[in-house]
């Protein structure tokens, strides 16, 4: 085996802008770093080179800059440094000249700077670097995957109790191993009860990231073997509800109406699935059934491992499980356990859409770059009696690219100071969006250092970019020809249009994939919408509501919603009351179930349904037709035969043509010891995981008959107007029974569904509005390109109208030079689009990313705005005064 | 104090890590120094980039070491802080200790 290599491109850029004086010893710290990590984990380890290399450009560059700063401020006679700003000065006055021309480009170099500083703000903040760990390469989350359950890898409530255990007792690659459940817990403060976000721990997760508390400290090992009533806040909370008062530490905060000491302050900006609040399990993992999956799982990869073999290990713990386990629980066979980086964990829902949009946004900007060399080659046109003087007198061609190239390098610089207000913007912009489906990226997603440098990056790059071209034709320009006509000549002209047209095609093959990743996404969203739901989901508000068991046990909890129900029913304007443990389209809860008498082997998984526990009137309030037998009615009540209701999906999956109703079933597999449940009817089948997948079984039990375990419940009202109008009603009737218990999660029926469908809405907007942006480019830079070829050829089309040539056969002529490269760009275009729509295909919903309408219409959009962008000069050189024409010379 | 400047906090860092490795530390150890006493993770191009401010103004001096084939051939770079970087030392810790002085959270908010 070879020795591991860092990352060549990492490794390059970080050599090449170190500081020259200490090149050598920076790369040789770098390269024996690697070394050492790469015997741990090869992977990580370019990972960390990657990380170095990006995040040590800034200080370098810092450095050489400020050295260059100091060397012209005191020696001024240095040549370089004059000419530079001497060119400087000669750009500024340029663009000043012509302020329009330059206004447009700097316009489109901030709008597209502007949009990959925004995005490259999203990638940093969620993906690059969104933790800030010690050591994040080696924080990892443990995940499972049944097959026997269908259930595919997964981190989040995915873990048992005992299999946490496994994992901390015979891992030796993972250290301080800790694991957590999610909750909702009632802080008292001023004003009305608040219900936060909380988390349950086995083990203290600072001393797992080894990190200290912002003040006091974490859960000491005592703290959580006993369960002590001792808690934690997060930052924000204790800034937000408690001013950061210092003093609290060591005090008493209440909790569900309980004192808790408050040990410590979470440290700032360490975001675990937006935890309020810290606390310590009640009771010992041993406590609980082996099968119970609600728990998270974090752990440390110990100094001398790698995820590689913390990887290796958990395979052989999972192979040992199955062994001992399987008999009881089946789905232990061929069940797996992976590691996994936390960064990796908590980006897994971003990374797709984030890095589609990072790619667009790198199509853009060379589109831009594309556009704005084509704009300053037919400008250069214009300049070349400038330069033909120049040179005539005396300046070298080194040094009139330089002049050029300062120039287009001072565009790039001012489109990215635009583009930098513009990210600012286009940050707080998508903060707000993604506010609005409860996603808090405040302080993760920032225009930082990094980001300020990336751009700076980006807009000196671009500059040199679109400037090169431009500035090598421009400066071989042919003197004498060029002073003898008048500076039309015509020596450079072929080889300048030849390199127009490819800018043009290059243009038209950026726009076509834009376009066409637009068009897949915008095909993909109408269908969406146009989903059947299975349910009417207008005008239902809903709220949750946890009541405290210590409060209500036993029947309490099915008496409190069974009154609160109908006391919400009897408000004007309410056609409904009901409550249920969920509803579509976010189901979350899912039990194994036993269909008594199902068709055998009706699939290879194990049975599990979405189990859904629901009050009286729950199918009417969400519209959800009744297909066969009843629903709940008077009949069933605490003590009366176990009735269960199941959705359509359950019936055709577990008993196909035959008729469920009066047909059993149970909790757990065949052999479990629990009470049977007679199906009572079928209900029509929800979109119950989300628009875009298909509906699951699902079964329903009515809350009187499951009792007082289920605490939890989402009331769901049907209104005949404006759901959120009734908010303030509902509320008061839930405080009129009882004045301590919040509500929280107030949203309509109709805004759960919006927000499982946010992320494509914002992809699908983000990259429609630079499709559009770039067609609007690429047809500006056509129109230009055709508007100059045919102002430089108005004395051939002049003559050619002289001897007969009539307008139409004129304009042909144009626009099919013109499209010549349209045509041979959107090929090339096309291949590309489906070249990359393999990244794109996880977004897309019912389509392919070869869709052939899709990309159809995208090609028939690009020569249709490309034909119009021609035949405007082209009309015009048409009915051009033959006389006119040939005086033009 | 050079230029009547008073040390930043990330350049007492790298000084102090330098100081504690006794002469003899280079980039990968004083990056370790800073790791695991500072619990702060910084890169490479940030410890150099202060380094070399260091030097410019006389606060620490540098000598070559040895080639290693593990670092490409390359050689390291070993730091030892001058008498002028222990001044300023002393000098940043006297100011931070003044200010200290007579300051008491103990009993909170007055």
């Amino acid at each position: 085996m070879s020795a591991p290599r860092p990352p060549l491109i990492a490794t390059r850029i970080f050599a090449w802008t170190a500081d020259p004086e200490r090149r050598d010893a920076q790369l040789g710290d770098l390269l024996e770093e690697f070394a050492e990590r790469a015997e741990r984990d090869p992977a990580a380890a370019r990972r960390w080179v990657r990380r170095q290399a990006l995040a040590s450009v800034a200080p370098n560059i810092a450095l050489r800059l400020g050295r260059t700063y100091r060397a012209y401020t005191t020696e001024r006679e240095d040549g370089t440094m004059r000419t530079l700003l001497g060119d400087l000065r000669l750009a500024l006055r340029g663009f000043r000249r012509d302020g329009a021309f330059h206004g447009v480009i700097v316009l489109t170099l901030g709008l597209g700077i502007g949009a990959i500083a925004t995005i490259f703000s999203v990638v940093h903040g969620l993906v690059l670097d969104p933790f800030p760990f010690p050591e994040p390469d080696r924080i990892v989350g443990v995940g499972t995957a049944y097959p026997r359950l269908g259930s595919e890898l997964g981190f989040f409530e995915n873990l048992s109790p005992a299999e946490y255990l496994d994992i901390r007792d015979n891992a030796s690659t993972l250290e301080d191993v800790v694991a957590w459940d999610m909750g909702n817990r009632q802080l008292d403060t001023e004003g009305p009860p608040q219900n936060v976000f909380s988390a349950f721990w086995w083990g203290d997760v600072l001393t797992t990231l080894q990190m200290d508390a912002h003040l006091g400290r974490g859960f000491s090992p005592d703290e959580i073997r006993s369960g002590a009533n001792v808690v934690m806040l997060a930052h924000d909370v204790w800034v937000a509800r408690f001013g950061a008062d210092s003093t609290m530490i060591g005090e008493a905060v209440s909790v569900n109406g309980n004192p808790y000491t408050l040990v410590g302050i979470f440290p700032e900006g360490v975001d675990i699935y937006g935890t309020d609040l810290w606390m310590t399990m009640p009771v010992g993992p041993e406590q609980y059934a082996r099968n119970r999956r609600q728990f998270q799982v974090m752990g440390r990869v110990a100094s001398a491992s790698s995820v590689a073999s913390v990887n290796t290990e958990l395979e052989g713990i999972a192979a040992r499980v199955e062994q001992a386990w399987s008999a009881e629980y089946e789905e232990y066979e061929g069940w797996s356990m992976q590691a996994m980086t936390w960064s990796d964990v908590s980006s897994q829902v971003f990374r797709t859409g984030v890095f589609v949009l990072l790619g667009a946004v790198t199509f853009v900007l060379l589109l831009v770059c594309a556009n704005t060399a084509n704009l300053l080659l037919a400008r250069a046109q214009g300049r070349r009696r400038e330069m033909a003087v120049r040179t005539a007198l005396g300046a070298g061609r080194g040094r009139l690219v330089r002049q050029l190239l300062t120039e287009s390098v001072a565009l790039g610089a001012l489109g990215g100071a635009l583009g930098v207000g513009l990210a600012y913007l286009g940050v707080e912009g998508i903060g707000r969006f993604v506010s609005t489906i409860g996603i808090n990226v405040a302080g993760t997603v920032q225009v930082n250092g990094s980001v300020l440098l990336f751009t700076a990056a980006v807009a000196v790059g671009a500059g040199v970019l679109f400037g090169l071209a431009p500035a090598l034709q421009a400066s071989a320009a042919d003197i004498a020809g060029t002073l003898q006509s008048e500076g039309r000549g015509a020596t450079a002209t072929g080889s300048r249009q030849k390199l127009q047209r490819t800018l043009v095609g290059v243009e038209v093959m950026l726009a076509f994939v834009l376009l066409a990743g637009g068009g897949l996404l915008l095909n993909s969203f109408i269908r969406v919408n146009r989903v059947e739901a299975g349910f009417e989901p207008e005008r239902v508000l809903t709220m949750r509501l946890t009541l405290p068991r210590e409060k209500y046990q036993g029947a309490a909890g099915p008496a409190f919603f069974r009154e609160l129900t109908d006391r919400v029913e009897r408000i004007p304007g309410v056609v409904n009351a009901a409550a249920g443990s969920q509803f579509p389209p976010v189901g979350f809860s899912f039990r194994q179930i036993f269909f008594d008498g199902a068709e055998a082997d009706a699939e290879a998984t194990l049975p599990t349904t979405l189990t859904t526990v629901v009050t009286r009137g729950y199918f009417e309030a969400l519209g959800i037709p009744l297909l066969r037998g009843r629903t709940f009615d008077e009949r069933d009540e605490a003590g009366t035969p176990l009735a269960a209701v199941i959705n359509d999906e359950a019936a055709r999956r577990y008993f196909g043509t035959a008729d469920p109703v009066g047909r059993r079933l149970k909790l757990g597999d065949a052999d479990a010891d629990t009470p049977w449940w007679e199906i009572a009817g079928v209900v029509g089948s929800t979109k119950n995981l989300g628009l875009d997948r298909d509906p699951f079984p699902e079964i329903f039990a009515l809350h009187d008959q499951v009792g007082g375990d289920q605490n939890q419940l989402f009331l769901v009202v049907r209104t005949d107007g404006d759901p959120q109008a009734f908010v303030p009603a509902v509320r008061d009737a839930v405080l009129e029974m009882d004045a301590d218990q919040p509500v929280y999660a107030i949203r309509t029926v109709e805004e759960s569904y919006r927000q499982g469908i946010a992320p494509m809405r914002a992809t699908t907007l983000f990259l429609g509005i630079f499709a559009g942006f770039a067609l609007v480019l690429a047809a500006v830079g056509i129109f230009s390109v055709v508007s100059f070829t045919v102002s430089e050829r108005t004395q051939e089309i002049g003559l050619r109208v002289a001897l007969g040539a009539d307008q139409s056969r004129v304009r042909r002529l144009v626009v099919r030079q013109a499209l010549l490269p349209v045509v041979i760009g959107a090929g090339v275009g096309l291949a590309a689009a489906i070249g990359v729509s393999g990244g794109l295909e996880r977004l897309l919903f019912d389509v392919t990313g070869t869709d052939p309408l899709t990309l159809g219409s995208v090609a028939v959009l690009l020569v249709a705005v490309a034909t119009l962008a021609s035949w405007v000069p082209a009309f015009r050189a048409s009915r051009m005064d033959p006389v006119e024409a040939l005086r033009a010379e | 104090m050079g230029r009547g400047s008073i040390l930043g906090e990330f350049e007492q860092l790298v000084l102090l890590a330098v100081a504690r490795l006794g002469g003899d530390g280079y980039g990968v150890t004083i990056r370790k120094e800073i790791a695991s006493r500072a619990r702060r993770d910084v890169t490479i191009g940030a410890v150099y980039a202060t380094l070399s401010r260091l030097e410019e103004k006389g606060y620490a001096s540098s000598w070559e070491g040895e080639a290693e084939p593990r670092r490409g051939g390359r050689a390291r770079r070993h730091y030892r802080v001058e008498p002028e970087g222990v001044r300023a030392l002393h000098a940043a810790r006297g100011m931070v200790d003044r200010m200290w002085d007579g300051v008491d959270f103990g009993s909170g908010p007055a």
